[in-house]
C-alpha cells in the first residue's frame, strides 16, 4: 500500500479512516435471538478476554440519553445502539480512537478511528484487537462464507474500512453522483455523511467497501486506497480551478466572516459554513489547523454540548453558546 | 418478456449487477423493482438494511410454505424468519439452511468463497490469489494487444469494453 509521505496533502480531504469488523461467538445465537441477561453474558465473556487492553467499559443501560447520543454524534458507535442499551455495552480506548459495541447487530463490533487516510494502521489495530479475541473465545466462521454474522451482508471478513471526504469542490461541479456510480462498479459504495433525512451536510461524504466476501481485506483496503487517492487527485483539481473563481472566494470568505461573528449558529448551519473555511483554510487562504475546524464541529453538536452543560441547554442557547464556542476559537 | 420476480407483468427494468467480475441479470417489473429497493438506480441500494437483504429472496420465498417446521435447534430460527427478517439467527442457522440462503448471498456478494483472515482453529489464512483493479486492467491491455496482434479485432473489441467498463467509463 502506498505509505503516504504526502499525508497532509491527502489531509486536507481526507477527514478520517474507520475500520469496522464484525464478529459473533460461535456458542451464542446472534443478538437479535438473546434476552438481556443473555446479552450480558455476551458482553462480559468478550470483555473479560480484553481485561488486559485498558480499555473503559460502560454498561449502556447506564447512559442518559443525551451521552448515548453524544457518543453517536461522535460516530464511536452507531445511532441504533444510542437508541437502545438494552443487554449491551462499550469498550472506549481512553483517546476514543478504538471503540468496541457488545451485542450491536453482531456481538462484537471492532471500530478503529484514524485522523487523515491511515487505512493500513487502522487495520493493524482492528486485526490486533481481533486477533486478542479470538485466541480466547471461539468465533462463528465458515471455511466457505467467512465470519458469520446476523446480517449476510457483512458474511466473509466482516470487514467494513471506510475514509470520510471532504468533497465541496467535487459537489459544487456536480460530480459527486456520477462518481458513486463509478465506484460501485468497482465494489465500493459513496455517500453523503452527516446529514439527517439522507441530506448531506458540509459535502462530507463516506467512501466505504461494498463487498465483504472473496476479497480479502488487504485487496479491499487497496482498491478503497487507491480509489480514495484518486478522488482526492480529482477533488484538488476541481479546487484549484475553484478558487479562481470569485463568486466563489467571496462565498468562502463570507463563510468566515458569519463563523467569526455569528450571535447565534445552528449545527446544520456551521457544518456548512465550517466546509467552505476548511477549504479555504487547505487552499492556504486562512491559517486555521484543520484539526481545529474538526474538533469545533464535533463538539458542537447538540447532544454532546448538552452532556457538557450543568443544565439542559434550549435549541436557541444552544445556537447562542455554539457561536461564542466558535467565535472564541477562531479569535 | 415478464418480471422474473412476479411472473405477472412486463418486465421494464433492467438490473445488471456486477460482483467481483461476476455479472448477475434481472428483469423486474417496476413494483418489484421498487420493492427490491432499486427506487432510483442512482442510489445505492444495498445499505446493510435487512429488509432489502430479505427482498433478495424474492421466487425462493414463495416455493418454501412448508419452511415454518422446519426449524434451527439451536435457536428455533426457521427460513421463513430470515426470510421476513433478512437477519439470520445463529451460526448453526447458517448450517442448516446453507443451501437455501446460498442463491441470496451470491445474489450480494458474487459467486465467492471467503477470502482473507480466519481464525487459529481453522488454520491458515486462506489467500486467493487477488489482483487490484489496475493488475486486472493491466492483463486485459495485454490480451488486447495479444488480440490486435492476432489480427482478432473482434476480441479486441470485447476487451477494450471490458476495461472501459472496469475503469468505471460509460
Amino acid at each position: 500500500m502506498n505509505k503516504d509521505n504526502n499525508s497532509s496533502v491527502m489531509s486536507d480531504v481526507v477527514l478520517s479512516t474507520r475500520i469496522r469488523l464484525a464478529r459473533n461467538l460461535k456458542s451464542y445465537p446472534f443478538p437479535a435471538r438473546l434476552d438481556r441477561e443473555e446479552k450480558k453474558a455476551v458482553c462480559s465473556l468478550i470483555t473479560e478476554a480484553l481485561a488486559d487492553e485498558k480499555l473503559i467499559y460502560t454498561d449502556m443501560e447506564t447512559l442518559s440519553a443525551s451521552e448515548a447520543v453524544s457518543l453517536a454524534e461522535k460516530h464511536l458507535i452507531s445511532a441504533e445502539f444510542a437508541s437502545n442499551g438494552t443487554g449491551r455495552s462499550l469498550l472506549l480506548s481512553e483517546n476514543e480512537d478504538v471503540s468496541l459495541m457488545l451485542c450491536e447487530e453482531d456481538h462484537i463490533r471492532i471500530q478503529i478511528i484514524e485522523p487523515g487516510l491511515s487505512l493500513e494502521e487502522a487495520y493493524r489495530k482492528a486485526d490486533r484487537l481481533d486477533t486478542v479475541i479470538e485466541n480466547k473465545l471461539t468465533y462463528a466462521f465458515d471455511e466457505r462464507i467467512g465470519y458469520l454474522t446476523q446480517c449476510p451482508t457483512d458474511l466473509g471478513t466482516g470487514m467494513r474500512a471506510s475514509v470520510l471526504l471532504h468533497l465541496p469542490a467535487l459537489s459544487r461541479k456536480g460530480v459527486v453522483r456520477n462518481l458513486t456510480t463509478t465506484v460501485a462498479k468497482l465494489g465500493l459504495t459513496l455517500r453523503g455523511s452527516y446529514g439527517e433525512d439522507g441530506e448531506i451536510l458540509g459535502d462530507i461524504y463516506q467512501l466505504s467497501n461494498q463487498v465483504t466476501l472473496g476479497i480479502s481485506e488487504k485487496a479491499a483496503l487497496q482498491n478503497l486506497n487507491s480509489i480514495a487517492m484518486q478522488i482526492v487527485t480529482q477533488e484538488k483539481q476541481a479546487r484549484a480551478a475553484l478558487i479562481k473563481d470569485e463568486d466563489f472566494m467571496d462565498l468562502i470568505f463570507r463563510s468566515y466572516g458569519i463563523l467569526k461573528s455569528a450571535y447565534k449558529l445552528t449545527s446544520k448551519e456551521l457544518t456548512n459554513l465550517i466546509s467552505y473555511v476548511r477549504l479555504g483554510a487547505a487552499e492556504g487562504l486562512f491559517d486555521i489547523p484543520a484539526e481545529k475546524l474538526s474538533a469545533l464541529t464535533t463538539e458542537l453538536q447538540p447532544a454532546t454540548m448538552n452532556t457538557q452543560s450543568q443544565t439542559p441547554l434550549t435549541r436557541s442557547q444552544r445556537d447562542i453558546k455554539r457561536a461564542e464556542k466558535v467565535r472564541e476559537a477562531l479569535g | 418478456m415478464l418480471c422474473q420476480n412476479c411472473k405477472k407483468n412486463e418486465a421494464t427494468t433492467h438490473i445488471k449487477r456486477v460482483i467481483n467480475g461476476e455479472a448477475t441479470e434481472s428483469h423486474l417489473c417496476s413494483s418489484c423493482a421498487q420493492n427490491s429497493g432499486y427506487r432510483d438506480l442512482f442510489d445505492d441500494f444495498s445499505f446493510n438494511l435487512p429488509g432489502i437483504f430479505s427482498s433478495f429472496f424474492g421466487d425462493t420465498a414463495l416455493a418454501l410454505g412448508e419452511s415454518r417446521l422446519d426449524r434451527c435447534e439451536k435457536c428455533g430460527c426457521c427460513f421463513d424468519d430470515i426470510i421476513k427478517t433478512g437477519i439470520v439467527g445463529c451460526a448453526d442457522c447458517y448450517e442448516k439452511f446453507y443451501n437455501k440462503l446460498l442463491p441470496s448471498i451470491q445474489r450480494i456478494h458474487g459467486k465467492a468463497k471467503h477470502s482473507g483472515k480466519v481464525p487459529p482453529v481453522h488454520g491458515e489464512e486462506i489467500t486467493v490469489k487477488e489482483k487490484t483493479v489496475e493488475e486486472k486492467i493491466a492483463d486485459l491491455e495485454a490480451d488486447m494487444q495479444k488480440a490486435v496482434a492476432e489480427q482478432n479485432f473482434e476480441r479486441a473489441a470485447i476487451i477494450r469494453d471490458e476495461i472501459k467498463k472496469m475503469k468505471g467509463e460509460n
